[in-house]
């Protein structure tokens, strides 16, 4: 049986990653892949919170963020997609038309 | 070209008002005390009517031709005032018991007052109600009378001038709301309601005299006629302030009946709340040092000239010095305030120096309108001249001459209104035929000449047989105001001379200047009318413009003929039924008196004192004034030219005086004085520049610099900081990140390190 506390570490070390992933990268597509990182490893901190404290809840908190993500991912593709179509890049820098 | 056909079968719509009146009169159980709230009513109603009907039906040939744009509905509206105010005239001179009716109409205002312990009195009521007495009966009498006349004179007038096309609708309209401002006025039954009427009349006398608004002249004649009388007004204002703290109400019959008031008055208190409204009453009556305003309102039509500015408006002012005569101990159960000598003496001497004044300044005008306005003045100012040595004479206790004086003023009130409102209209007549001939003779030939001045009289001369009608009204009204005895005017003036002189008599001292002004004042009446006639109607026609003057113009003469006869007669008629001691209030209802015990009261007073008095001032006034004024600018008519008896006798007398040649008088200093209006207005010019306009300029820099430099570097501010803060903003994601990262982070240390 594993530890929560480890399943916790876990989700700690991956959320690190991937908000450095997200810092340092300048290709949206590994932003947007570094931000599901970062989602999946509060997965992980509400798994292991569930198993803690016995409860269900976070299990099916777990369960609808998954399904969550899959919407949200499909929307950032689009995104991206249209920021292609429209900028010929999907370049971070270059969107910064929200500039001052 | 002025049609003479005869159009009174336009007056049909005038049976309307004639059968409600009469209506109301055979209808049982209705007083006509009852119906005196009709007078205000009907051109209340008419106003938005006549407004509104003329916005729509403008330039439909119905509504110009059958209805004259508005005005037979204004004559209809002001025939029921007309109407009733004579039936109401006819129950109260017939009756025989107590003249004062006051009737309460409805409450308008509750309110309660915080008193000093901090709780609330039992509640006070402002109300609407009518009070009549012989004062409201014969001026109500008098602006209904000349309103309905001068409207229907305005028929003529107004609707055969092009100038007036489709505009006249404005003019009936804000006719018939001055003339609810003055009914009301004169009916109102406590000093909140006369001060709103009367401020109404104040707007609509802007609104008439602008009337030509596009002429610049008559924009800033307005203006400053209704900013000087507003200074008095703000003055009026204060004035019933000071007088509700003195009673606790405005109401008439609680100032002036109410026996639980008896002895509680302060004395000085009462003053400068009475010289506060005097100065109210100096504005509108246009007495110095207020007067400036009146003689540029001529602006304004001459209809409006008539109504407002000699007939009824000037007059507001006389009536509420009149109603403050009763705060004086009158010797008959009112409210008497003892200790009101001095107010009595200003206002005498107010009026003495405007008679003497106005009179002067008249002497060198040219321009028609202008000497009857000077002389509109001159003649208001002999009334409260007249009206202060009442105040002055009651409050000493010499009841009859006090009686005298008051009574003789607002007779000569009635016999001014009536000759003033009819020298109008015969002034307006003359300018309206020679305008017309002016027109007429050059419209073939060129249109260049606008410098015509068809007010001027120097244009005029030997007019006498163009307008033989016009010619005998002037000459009449002339008569009246200069007091010619046994017409008009004469039985009211010498009153008024008589008495101003008889305080002085009864050793008051500073009474004498007054009463020498007012003497003077009498013969320079009698130049400056005779002036003014001469001018337009006698000698050789001055200009080719006389040649073809002609007097058709339909609705003008009937209001003359009709003023000329009560302006001959009313003043002989109405003393012989003593109506100098009814308007005093002496009497309760008009009796027949001997006509030998009248004449002997006016030629032969006992005072021997007194009669030497009347017989100058019948020199001077009858004899001096219109023979000088014949000797500089009478003479015949030229040979072939006819005119009726009287006037052809008066113009061939005039020219038996020889000629005197003032030309060099006339180029005096003092005449250019007199021209220049004695500089009064200048110097307010002058006093305006030094005073209120610096101060003005240093608001406005105020404004500009201090207020707005404030809110303008707030706002410099505000940019720059905003422009330091938007460049955080870079617009790159991972920025924004970093931000709600480290953002939460230090939230999370936050609550963490608060949670240990």
């Amino acid at each position: 049986m594993i530890e929560p506390s480890w399943i916790a570490g876990l989700g700690v070390i991956l959320f690190g990653i991937g908000l450095l992933g997200a810092f340092l990268h300048k290709n949206a597509i590994v932003v947007l892949m570094c931000i599901e990182l970062m989602l999946n490893a509060a997965n992980l901190n509400f798994v292991s919170a569930a198993m803690h404290y016995g409860d269900v809840s976070g299990w099916v908190f777990t369960a609808i963020a998954i399904a969550i993500a899959a919407a949200e991912v499909a929307i950032g593709l689009a995104i991206l997609l249209s920021m292609y179509s429209t900028q010929e890049t999907i370049s971070l820098e270059a969107a910064d038309i929200l500039k001052n | 070209m002025a049609k003479s056909k005869n159009e009174y079968n336009l007056l049909a719509p005038l049976l309307i008002p004639v059968a409600i009146v009469l209506g109301l009169v055979i209808a049982p159980g209705f007083d006509s005390s009852d119906a005196a709230i009709l007078i205000v009513l009907s051109p209340l109603v008419a106003f938005p009517i006549i407004l509104i009907s003329g916005q729509i039906y403008n330039g439909q040939d119905k509504w110009k031709n059958n209805l004259k744009e508005g005005g037979i509905i204004a004559v209809a509206s002001l025939l029921i005032p007309l109407l009733v105010s004579i039936w109401i005239i006819g129950d109260n001179i017939s009756h025989t018991e107590g003249h004062n009716i006051i009737t309460w109409l409805t409450d308008w205002i509750e309110f309660q007052v915080l008193e000093e312990n901090y709780a609330l009195d039992q509640g006070r009521v402002l109300g609407i109600g009518v009070w009549i007495d012989s004062i409201t009966l014969m001026l109500i009498f008098v602006a209904s009378f000349l309103c309905f006349l001068i409207c229907w004179f305005s028929m003529g007038y107004m609707n055969t001038d092009p100038i007036n096309e489709n505009r006249n609708h404005r003019f009936y309209a804000e006719f018939v709301l001055f003339a609810m401002g003055m009914f009301g006025m004169v009916l109102a039954d406590n000093f909140l309601w006369l001060f709103i009427f009367w401020e109404i009349m104040g707007l609509c006398s802007y609104l008439l005299i602008g009337f030509y608004f596009w002429k610049e002249s008559a924009a800033k004649a307005a203006k400053k006629a209704f900013l000087t009388t507003r200074v008095g007004d703000v003055f009026l204002m204060i004035g019933l302030f000071i007088l509700y703290d003195i009673y606790d109400s405005l109401e008439f019959s609680v100032i002036f009946e109410d026996p639980s008031l008896q002895g509680t008055v302060d004395s000085t208190k009462l003053f400068w709340a009475l010289l506060m409204m005097f100065v109210g009453a100096v504005g509108k009556s246009a007495q110095f040092p207020l007067h400036v305003w009146l003689p540029d309102a001529m602006e304004g039509p001459t209809p409006v000239s008539a109504l407002i500015h000699a007939a009824t408006m000037v007059n507001a002012g006389l009536y509420l010095v009149a109603r403050m005569v009763p705060f004086v101990v009158t010797g008959d159960g009112y409210n008497g305030v003892e200790g009101l000598d001095d107010l009595g003496l200003i206002i005498a001497w107010i009026g003495g120096i405007t008679a003497f004044m106005a009179a002067s300044i008249a002497f060198v005008q040219n321009d028609i309108k202008k000497v009857l306005a000077y002389s509109t003045m001159s003649q208001l100012a002999y009334i409260f001249t007249g009206l202060g040595a009442a105040i002055w004479l009651y409050n000493n206790h010499h009841y009859y001459a006090g009686t005298i004086a008051f009574g003789a003023s607002m007779f000569h009130l009635f016999n001014h209104a009536m000759a003033k409102g009819m020298l109008f209209m015969a002034s307006g007549s003359v300018i309206h035929e020679v305008h017309h001939a002016h027109d007429h003779i050059h419209h073939e030939n060129d249109q260049s000449d606008h410098h015509f001045d068809p007010q001027d009289m120097r244009n005029m001369g030997g007019l006498a047989s163009k307008l033989p009608v016009t010619a005998t009204a002037m000459m009449i009204g002339s008569m009246s105001i200069i007091g010619i005895p046994l017409i008009g005017g004469f039985w009211s003036k010498e009153g008024i001379i008589a008495e101003t002189w008889a305080s002085f008599f009864y050793s008051e001292p500073m009474m004498l200047g007054p009463a020498i002004l007012v003497l003077l004042t009498a013969g320079m009446t009698g130049f400056y009318m005779s002036r003014m006639w001469f001018m337009t109607f006698a000698g050789e026609p001055k200009t080719e413009v006389v040649n073809h003057v002609n007097e058709n113009t339909p609705w003008i003469k009937e209001p003359l003929v009709i003023l000329t006869v009560i302006s001959a007669f009313g003043g002989l008629l109405l003393s012989l039924f003593g109506i100098v001691d009814y308007l005093a209030g002496k009497s309760d209802h008009l009796s027949y008196k001997e006509i030998i015990y009248t004449l002997e009261h006016a030629f032969i007073p006992e005072d021997k004192k007194l009669m030497v008095i009347g017989w100058t001032t019948m020199f001077l006034s009858t004899i001096i004034g219109p023979i000088y004024a014949s000797r500089v600018h009478g003479g015949s008519l030229n040979e072939n030219q006819k005119s009726n008896l009287l006037i052809s006798w008066l113009v061939t007398l005039s020219g038996k005086f020889g000629k005197q040649d003032v030309s060099e008088i006339s180029q005096s200093s003092l005449a250019n004085a007199l021209q220049e209006r004695l500089y009064i207005d200048d110097f307010y010019d002058w006093l305006i520049s030094k005073t209120v306009l610096p101060f003005s300029r240093f608001s406005a820099w105020f404004d500009k610099n201090i207020i707005d430099g404030i809110i303008k570097q707030i706002e410099t501010n505000s940019i720059f900081g905003s422009l330091q803060i938007r460049k955080i903003t870079t617009g790159k994601a991972r920025d924004y990140i970093l931000m709600t990262a480290v953002g939460m982070l230090s939230i999370f240390l936050l609550a963490w390190g608060s949670s240990r």
